[in-house]
């Protein structure tokens, strides 16, 4: 058997596994709970596909009542700024090709051109602009050279996406008419700011926290120390599978009950060294430098973002035309409650346009668009609030 | 777009670009981000470019830690050192049978 079907059976269909590993999370919980005093045992991811595999194989109800799962920050899409997709879609209407992924083709915006009309790049392009979908940068750069015209790549992402640009950038293989723009996020300061969030606002604190694993191959699980060294909160990152979420919910236990919390705990070893990937992290850091960044219905979160460096401002969209980045001033559609959704404060169902207003085929709001972000997991796959509630009710 | 597939590597392009094959036949070329790959390798792509390789002994790695886990779990839970090791050992014996398959 190939090693991606082996790694199936192993960590996705393995139910035997499954089953042991959630009598042993059973099992620690209570004592877990009563060591620490805490009713609840709050746990946050971070990364949008750990929600989808959470939601999607109902990890929610397998879990004791007392351990809450939250989604968290990330998801790129989610938080991009409107203004930022504004800007591009002021471009794509000023005559610019516009490159983009599929899930930010949707995004809607607060701020609409054309007579109220255009409020996305999706409606950009129906109002007759040069839009298109692409699957990486490096088709972007294959088209723009086989064109010719005047272009802009919108560069959203985190760590994982960087290194896409950063290689073609560093071996000079992206042609002078294609322009970036830069909303690249970095996943560190969301996830602390988030975790602060919750302390300052008197919240039930974050007990625990499952560290996006694909992020974490290129910026190391090392990344993460800050939360058991500095906050005293465990820390695992794991794979997408739902034996890793498991094992990932039980180690997060262990630590708290022997309160041996002083590094990362790496899971997902099949994939993410300790140190993270040398060669992409040495890529990015020639090509981009760490900026202050917008996070949409968030505001600013210093040194949250990656923009091109001096060497490479040929390309930065923003510098060769001239946008000037305004100050954030609060920007999600009246009713949506996406922030809150993305810090963990809420949940999708909480919102009231739900389903309602907001659906994954009409999305209201920015959470509702790309396939990470929870309330489109939380449409696609049910809250589980329901089959939560039946099972307890069975016990 | 944040979603990250295993693939294999079918040949190096040039020095930034690989093609992949990410099953059933699909194709892809995609951009190098991790040192010293070559064709056949296992990786994880992630749009549109190799964030890292995925091996067996990463596999065996990750198993070694979750058996781990189990025999702590046990542990607190008041099992001999010996018994613990024993559900552990099982766990990773089984396992490693799947692997092996
Ligand atoms: S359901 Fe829609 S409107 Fe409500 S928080 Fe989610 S994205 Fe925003």
């Amino acid at each position: 058997m190939e090693l991606p079907k082996l790694v199936d059976a192993l960590f996705r269909e393995n139910g035997a596994l499954a089953r042991s590993i959630t009598e042993q999370i059973h099992k620690l919980a209570p004592i877990v709970s009563k060591k620490l005093d805490r009713e609840r045992i709050k746990i946050m991811n971070f990364c949008g596909s750990h929600e989808w595999v959470t939601t999607h194989y109902g990890l929610r109800a397998l879990m004791p009542e007392t351990i809450e799962l939250i989604p968290g920050p990330g998801c790129p899409v989610c938080v991009t700024p409107s203004s930022d997709v504004e800007n591009v879609i002021k471009l794509a209407l000023e005559g610019y090709t516009v490159y983009t992924f599929g899930d930010v083709f949707k995004l809607p915006t607060v701020k609409h051109y054309k007579q109220d009309e255009v409020g996305s790049l999706a409606a950009a392009r129906a109002s007759g602009a040069d839009v298109r979908i692409v699957y990486s940068f490096i088709d972007a750069v294959e088209d723009a050279k086989r064109t010719g015209k005047p272009s802009v790549f919108f560069g959203i992402g985190f760590e994982t996406t960087a290194p896409s640009y950063a290689v073609l950038f560093e071996k000079g293989k992206v042609p002078k008419n294609l322009l970036f723009y830069s909303s690249l996020k970095l996943t560190a300061p969301a996830a602390e700011f988030a975790v602060r969030l919750h302390r300052s606002k008197g919240l039930v604190p974050v007990s625990g926290v499952i560290g996006p694993g694909h992020v974490s191959s290129i910026i190391g699980a090392i990344s993460w120390d800050f939360f058991p060294k500095e906050y005293g909160i465990p820390a695992v990152v794991t794979g997408f599978e739902p034996i890793d979420v498991l094992a990932g919910v039980l180690k997060i236990l262990q630590d708290l009950y022997t309160g041996e919390v002083t590094y990362t705990n790496l899971e997902y070893r099949r994939v993410v060294k300790y140190r993270g990937n040398e060669f992409a992290q040495a890529e990015i850091n020639r090509v981009f430098k760490p900026v202050d960044a917008i996070w949409r219905g968030i505001g600013t979160i210093p040194k949250s973002g990656l923009d091109l460096r001096e060497e490479y401002s040929a390309y930065n969209a923003r510098e060769q035309l001239g946008i000037k980045e305004r100050p954030w001033d609060y920007d999600l559609p009246p009713g949506c409650r996406c922030n809150e959704v993305t810090l963990g404060i809420a949940y999708p169902t909480d919102c009231p346009l739900f389903m309602k207003a907001c659906t994954p085929a009409r999305p209201w709001g920015p959470c509702m668009v790309s396939m990470e972000g929870a309330c489109a997991v939380w449409a696609r796959f049910g809250s589980t609030e329901r089959i939560t509630r039946i099972v307890s009710e069975v016990r | 777009m944040c979603w990250a597939v295993p693939a294999k590597v079918v040949a190096i392009v040039s020095d930034v670009v690989a093609e992949v094959d990410l099953g059933g036949g699909t194709i892809k070329k995609v951009a190098i981000g991790v040192d010293n790959v070559k064709p056949g390798d296992y990786v994880m792509v992630h749009a549109g470019v190799i964030i890292e390789k995925l091996t067996k002994e990463g596999v065996i790695e990750n198993l070694k830690f979750i058996a781990e886990e189990i025999r702590r779990t046990e542990e607190i839970m008041g099992k001999s050192e010996e018994e613990a090791r024993r559900a552990a050992d099982e766990f990773f014996r089984e396992a490693l049978k799947i692997l092996e398959g």
